[in-house]
């Protein structure tokens, strides 16, 4: 276990500097100057010039790269272009709300899929099958920003049992958790969906596995079968989609943010994008990178436990 | 026992948890309490849909962040919306002894927020340090005409220019000409932590979600009656309009115009629409042969129905032959249909005749606002005339650069034109020393140039409407650029306040805003 965590250790080190490299080079080559978007519409070009000079960005490709990875290794993920802060505490800001909201639509993901995927396998082709599929195949195809306007339309404006955006209020308060139920459900939605197939069929797969079969005829009791025999061994492939998911999850969702005006990771990204603000979209994607990674391995791990069989060593 | 090592495993990480997130619990709705006489201690939030950049009159240049500014400082003087006229605001009155010299006299006994007292000496040290290029202030060309600031006595500053100055009290009055204090600016970053004399004092900015503000009581003016203002980022309008409608946000501004029927159709607002200083023209691209053509130019002119186009605005655009519009200093009726009308038969005529159809037009477009429905519109108009039109559209920080590097052939270009003044529209957008900058059209011609500068070194102002108008008979007669439509500031608030002060320029104050 513990060679697995240096081993991916490692990987992390020069994963992280391929992705820095390829993320400096594509807004390097990327249209659209940065020093355009500091100075404004009636910047001349000495005022261009000056800006350029004092963000660097005349230097040579490698030269900037260079300085900018020496400064990282310290710790330094720059400023940014436009308001100076400095990138840690811009996300350090912004992370806190997309783990929340992460955490939230997970829950929702989780729960509602695993169960409509266990329902579909155990009653496979009956009509709750059918029905839950139905919804699976809904919840994948249905646009976030359109749920998300929807769910705001009917419980935000039109009941009123829930606000419209904003994460202002602390998770374990009424407040905060109302907060969180519209995009928690606008998010959680395609996860729920993904994990519902993927738990349906693999459950259907061990069902009809010899040793179901055996328990089933030494006379086990049929809830024993699916709770102890079926359901952690059809959980695997569900545990990689959860951790896939959740790792997308972190990176901050971009649709849901915006339209919950949630102040997230993923629309910090954007908007640098849209504003050509360098070192917080190098800043934002290293952060992603990182997480993805880390949930990934967490995932590896929990494998070990719920198949003991798998082994990294 | 596994049960019970399991609830208090639980327990203690609800209660880990809970510590790490310092957060206090906000007020539940109706907790607070009006004060009556219009006063409200609930704190009105305004809904932004970018957040601000930074909070130094010096050293920002954006909207959303002059939308706090405006409410943090003052500048010496303020355009008055009704009159046109610039009435002194810190400043208390000024006198001309000489066409290059101004006496501006101030207010005595106003403070900064910070206790510091505001004085010519603050007036020195703002301007000197705009107008220093060590700052590299963005709008440091305010100033640009300003040779000497001389402090005269604690309450007189003297300001020469190196010539005469016509739109000089514009330029005062323009959002990054505003005061700041001295003190507080060698001490911190105002661009974070901003000390003025306004009607309101800062109190916190987290950045991506609010700035919030509080009701400065010690205000020379009087204190205002709302005593706290949040300034909200939600970048969704749709989200911002459905926020409005719960209460959750009590005032928006610049309503899109495929919003506009929802937001009719509510009941808990009133919505406001103005005649704006604002203008969308189509530019062409004067260092392209093609384009130096007068009669090309004109034919584009006749085959576009800018009044079909307008039509589908929702209300939300004023139509003018114009290029200064009818809310700018500068404009006179007589403009207002001067300019080429619609005949896309005299257009196909002129077409067929110099063979215009042969080479396609490459129609830049950034994809925002109404700028993708601009395009199609007037690519549909001039397809009929027998142009052959492609459009290109980029997303703004790319439109910005290719507009500048002039690699366009026609394009669609907008100025808000804050301090409404014509030579502010007409000197960055088509004087030739921007050309590379701000002239986006390339356009150079030395006849309108000399205008320009008349109207700019012109003190007196009605010698100064009259030039303003021969350069804008000039760019409209010779079809320099198609002005489209010029905009509609648009605001909606919760019923239950009043008092809002919204300016052509789009800029609008809560200062005198009461609850009912």
């Amino acid at each position: 276990m513990i060679a697995l965590i240096v081993r991916r250790g490692i990987q992390l080190v020069f994963l992280l500097l391929g992705i820095s490299f390829l993320v400096f080079s594509s807004m390097y080559i990327a249209p659209g100057d940065p020093a355009t978007m500091v100075g404004g519409p009636t910047a001349t070009e000495t005022d261009l010039e000056a800006i350029r000079d004092n963000l660097g960005l005349n230097d040579p490709f490698l030269v900037q790269y260079g300085r900018y990875l020496k400064h990282a290794a310290q710790g330094d993920f720059g400023y940014s272009y436009q308001t100076k802060q400095s990138v840690s505490e811009a996300i350090a800001i912004r992370f806190p709300n997309t783990l929340k909201l992460a955490i939230a639509s997970m829950i929702v993901a989780v729960v509602i899929g695993i169960f409509a995927g266990l329902i579909s396998a155990l009653k496979h082709n009956s009509w709750l099958d059918v029905t839950s599929t139905t919804f699976a195949l809904a919840g994948i195809s249905i646009p976030n920003f359109w749920l998300g306007a929807l769910l705001i339309l009917v419980f935000a404006v039109n009941l009123q049992w829930l606000p419209v955006g904003g994460l202002s209020a602390p998770f374990y308060t009424v407040d905060g958790i109302k907060q969180l139920v519209l995009p928690a459900i606008t998010l959680g939605t395609g996860s729920a969906a993904m994990i519902a197939r993927m738990a349906r069929s693999s459950m259907l797969e061990v069902i009809k596995a010899d040793y179901v079969r055996t328990a089933r005829a030494k006379g086990v009791k049929e809830r024993n079968v699916i709770w102890i025999h079926t359901l952690k061994n059809g959980m695997i492939p569900v545990i990689t989609v959860i951790g896939l998911n959740f790792g997308f999850l972190l990176g901050g969702t971009i649709i849901t943010e915006k339209v919950f005006a949630i102040n997230g990771v993923g629309r910090l990204m954007i908007d640098s994008i849209a504003m050509r603000d360098f070192p917080m979209v190098q800043g934002s994607v290293l952060l992603v990178a990182t997480l993805f990674v880390v949930v990934n391995l967490i995932v590896d791990i929990v494998y070990t436990f719920i198949d003991p069989r798998i082994s990294y060593d | 026992m596994k049960k019970t090592i399991w609830y208090s495993i639980v327990l203690i990480a609800m209660l880990v948890l809970a510590a790490c997130s310092g957060e206090s619990a906000s007020a539940p709705k109706g907790s607070n309490e009006s004060n009556g006489g219009g006063e409200s201690n609930e704190t009105f939030t305004y809904a932004s849909t970018s957040d601000a950049v930074g909070l130094s009159p010096i050293l920002m240049n954006d909207a959303v962040s002059a939308n706090i500014t405006e409410h943090v400082y003052e500048q010496l003087f303020t355009r008055n919306s009704e009159t046109q006229e610039f009435d002194p605001l810190l400043a208390e009155s000024y006198e001309n002894p000489d066409e290059k010299t101004w006496v501006i006299k101030l207010k005595e006994g106003i403070k900064f927020h910070d206790g510091s007292p505001f004085n010519a000496e603050a007036v020195k040290y703002t301007f000197d340090k705009l107008r220093d290029p060590a700052t590299a202030a963005p709008r440091a060309s305010l100033l640009e005409p300003v040779d000497t600031i001389t402090v005269v006595d604690e309450h007189t500053v003297e300001i020469k220019t190196k010539y005469p100055y016509g739109p000089f009290l514009a330029a005062l009055s323009h959002t990054n000409a505003a005061i700041v204090s001295p003190t507080a600016d060698k001490k911190q970053d105002l661009m974070k932590d901003p000390v003025g004399t306004g009607p309101y004092k800062f109190v916190s900015w987290t950045p991506g979600d609010k700035v919030e503000l509080e009701a400065n009581e010690d205000y020379w003016d009087g204190a205002p009656a709302l005593k706290k203002i949040a300034f909200k980022v939600v970048p969704e309008i749709s989200t911002a309009i459905s926020m409005l409608q719960t209460g959750e946000v009590q005032f928006i501004d610049n309503l899109p115009t495929e919003q506009v029927k929802r937001l009719e159709s509510m009941k808990n607002i009133n919505i406001e629409k103005k005649d704006g200083t604002s203008v969308y023209y189509l530019a062409f691209n004067h260092s392209r042969e093609r384009n130096q053509d007068a009669d090309f130019r004109k034919a584009v002119s006749l085959a576009v129905d800018r009044d079909a186009f307008v039509s589908k605005l929702n209300g939300l655009g004023v139509r003018s032959d114009s290029v200064i519009g009818p809310q700018v200093f500068g404009f006179d009726e007589g403009a207002d249909k001067a300019g080429t009308a619609y005949d896309v038969e005299a257009a196909k005529a002129l077409v067929e005749k110099n063979g215009y159809g042969d080479e396609p037009i490459k129609l830049l477009t950034a994809n925002r606002d109404n700028f993708i429905l601009m395009a199609e519109i007037v690519q549909a108009q001039l397809t009929e005339a027998g142009f052959k039109v492609e459009i290109e559209s980029l997303e703004w920080a790319t439109f910005l650069d290719t507009a500048r590097a002039g690699e366009y052939d026609m394009t669609f270009l907008s100025w808000s034109n804050v301090t409404a003044d014509g030579s502010e529209l007409l000197y960055p957008n088509f004087h030739s020393d921007n050309v590379g900058s701000s002239n986006r059209s390339q356009y150079s011609n030395p006849k309108f140039d000399e205008l320009v500068v008349q109207s700019r070194t012109t003190i007196d102002q009605d010698k100064r409407l009259q030039i303003l108008d021969q350069a804008n008979h000039l760019m409209i007669e010779e079809n320099v650029v198609l002005p489209m439509y010029h905009g509609i500031v648009t605001t909606a608030m919760d019923k239950n306040y009043t008092g809002l002060e919204v300016d052509p320029t789009g800029k609008w104050s809560l200062k005198n805003v009461t609850k009912k």
